[in-house]
């Protein structure tokens, strides 16, 4: 996160934000109506720009929105396993029809998907989930994979 | 929530807890030595063997720790069942047992656990990170490990309900890649009878206050249930959570566990012929003191080493964290590409490098502690080639990218060392748990 070249602060307490979809526009934020109550943090970035919604019970997700208005990646931590077909949207195709070769799997841990446009990491256990995903090719050039997290 | 069965056995168990603390502390108060009037210390040690499981070299893992467990109804030191082929997994709290795995002592015979005002039984859906999950009722059982008691614990019977299971624990799809699409209810899929989590972190329950908030029942992932006949199952808040089995102990030796596993060659070990202990206790004994030599790393509020550094590179929890874990097989270190210039070759998820290759990280605690561990990995490859079972040397990828990797030292780095996996202080059945040996461990810590 060091090449912060402006910081614009949105703080929309108590109203009801829900989570961005990869691979769909910043809008599908608002589109989707989930249960997820608290707070949605906007921060601006070169090249880049992350929502971070922050809930009472420790559920953090950050959404990462090129220029064109994308979301190219996802992060996680949180208590109970997020809702994978809420963030990853058409992209929990991607996650199901990865091969074996394309999987690897820490038995009970955590899982690794690492296909061509897609990328999945998830690990913990109750309490305590984290994990990312994103799609290379809507990642911006001029953006490291590395500030999904 | 209503728990019929059960309040009152908790209680008892509660009075038995307080009553031994008393003699405990009549009996050993003043000096270590004095303990000629105290009833004889429990004998705290259960053997641990190293290999595949139950499963064998085709269907087991690689690198499994293997205890046996004897589970009784309630209260009951007679109506019991001996069940061997139990991972013992620091990475997780409370004991599950496969439905299948219950024979003599079917799960109808433990305590039940009902849910609301129809008797109906609480449920769990327990998740794991590769998307896999556990899901059957809460039953109270007498867990018994070596010589010590646990005394009516909430464990999980998997596989022990004809409920199917909610779609809201399951919003996170199954890799499809996972035995019996990921509902690990069989000895195929689960590769083992059972798990003991003896964790350090979130004392001693499994969901914690998280499953006792009604804000949380609409959370996807949510993991207790009630399935009343006919009808879908609702989330519901519960304090009766699967729980670690070490804070029921009726002696006092429940507040942590030791690790103590030999020294075995770099290309590995055959199957089960590698033993060790799970030692109960720590400090509460001749046998479990912490030793002078060891260093404490306490963990975070998030159950983790909060940092550790490689290659001048610092690694910070909760995104970056840190585990000594036994329910893992490898050391999950990093990344191949990060790795790479290390010399680290990326083979099927695991690490091929040329030669074996020593590496060194630090590991800092939440109380600043911090030392030097080092390992090291050799070409997986290779190791599997051999056919042994138990590895000090394989490691893999924890992630794709710093930007989520993690150091998950898994099984090979318990190896010719004694781990201490001191819990986090707390409270179960209204009984706050005995002084943790390294009182600044405020979420637990490992010590080695």
């Amino acid at each position: 996160m060091k090449s912060i070249l402006g910081v614009l602060l949105i703080l929309t307490l108590g109203t009801v934000p829900a989570w961005a979809v990869l691979g769909q526009y910043e809008s599908s934020v608002s589109v989707d109506q989930q249960s997820l109550k608290g707070e949605d943090r906007v921060q601006a970035f070169e090249g880049y720009k992350v929502h971070q919604l922050t809930t009472t019970n420790g559920t953090m997700i950050r959404e990462y929105v090129s220029p064109q208005g994308l979301v190219f990646g996802v992060a996680w931590q949180a208590p109970f396993m997020p809702d994978m077909k809420q963030l990853l949207g058409s992209y929990v195709t991607n996650l199901q029809t990865a091969s074996k070769s394309q999987t690897q799997v820490r038995h009970l841990r955590g899982m690794i998907v690492k296909t061509n446009d897609f990328v999945f990491v998830n690990s913990g256990q109750m309490r305590h989930w984290r994990g990312n995903a994103y799609v290379p090719s809507l990642v911006p050039s001029n953006v490291s994979v590395e500030v999904v997290r | 929530m209503t728990q019929k069965n059960g309040s009152k056995i908790a209680i008892l168990g509660c009075l038995m807890a307080v009553i031994t603390g008393l003699v405990f502390l009549e009996g050993c108060g003043g000096s270590s030595s004095t303990s000629s009037t105290t009833t004889p210390a429990a004998s705290n040690t259960a053997t641990v063997t190293i290999g595949f499981g139950a499963l064998g070299p085709s269907g087991g893992y690689v690198n499994g720790i293997w205890t046996t467990v004897t589970v009784c109804a309630p209260n009951s030191s007679t109506s019991c069942q001996t069940i061997d082929n139990v991972l013992v997994d620091t990475g997780s709290a409370g004991l599950r047992i496969l439905n299948s795995a219950l024979t003599t002592v079917p799960a109808s015979s433990l305590g039940g656990v009902s849910a609301d005002s129809n008797g109906d039984q609480l449920q769990e859906c327990t998740q794991y990170g590769d998307t896999s999950y556990t899901w059957g009722p809460i039953k109270l059982a007498n867990v018994e490990l070596a010589g010590e008691t646990a005394s009516s614990v909430p464990i999980q019977v998997i596989g022990g309900t004809s409920a199917a299971v909610p779609s809201q624990c399951l919003a996170t799809p199954v890799n499809p890649t996972l035995p019996n699409g990921g509902n690990y209810d069989t000895l195929e899929a689960l590769g083992a009878n059972g798990i003991l989590g003896v964790g350090a972190f979130g004392f001693p329950y499994d969901c914690g206050s998280g499953c006792t908030l009604t804000s949380n029942l609409t959370q996807t992932g949510y993991p207790y249930y009630v399935c009343p006949s006919g009808q879908a199952c609702s989330a519901i808040t519960t304090s009766t959570q699967v729980a670690n089995p070490i804070v029921a102990f009726t002696s006092s030796d429940n507040n942590g566990v030791l690790v103590t596993l030999p020294s075995i060659p770099a290309t590995g070990a055959a199957d089960a012929t590698v033993s060790g202990s799970l030692i109960f206790g720590i400090g509460t004994q001749a046998d479990n003191a912490l030793a002078s030599t060891a260093t404490v790393y306490a963990l975070d509020g998030y159950g983790n080493i909060p940092t550790f550094t490689y290659n001048g590179v610092s690694y910070s929890s909760p995104t970056n964290y840190s585990v000594l874990d036994t329910g893992s097989e490898a050391l999950e270190f990093l990344d191949a590409s990060t790795l790479a210039p290390a010399g680290i070759v990326e083979c099927a998820g695991y690490y091929c490098p040329s030669s074996t290759l020593a590496f060194s990280v630090t590991a800092t605690g939440a109380t600043s502690t911090s030392g030097t561990i080092a390992f090291s990995i050799m070409n997986a490859d290779t190791l599997f080639a051999t056919n042994n079972a138990a590895f000090n040397d394989l490691a893999g990828d924890s992630g794709t990218s710093p930007a989520t990797d993690f150091f998950d030292f898994g099984l090979p780095f318990f190896f010719g060392r004694t781990v201490y996996v001191g819990m986090q202080p707390g409270v179960f059945n209204g009984e706050t748990s005995p002084p943790s040996a390294a009182s600044s461990a405020t979420y637990g810590y490992y010590a080695f």
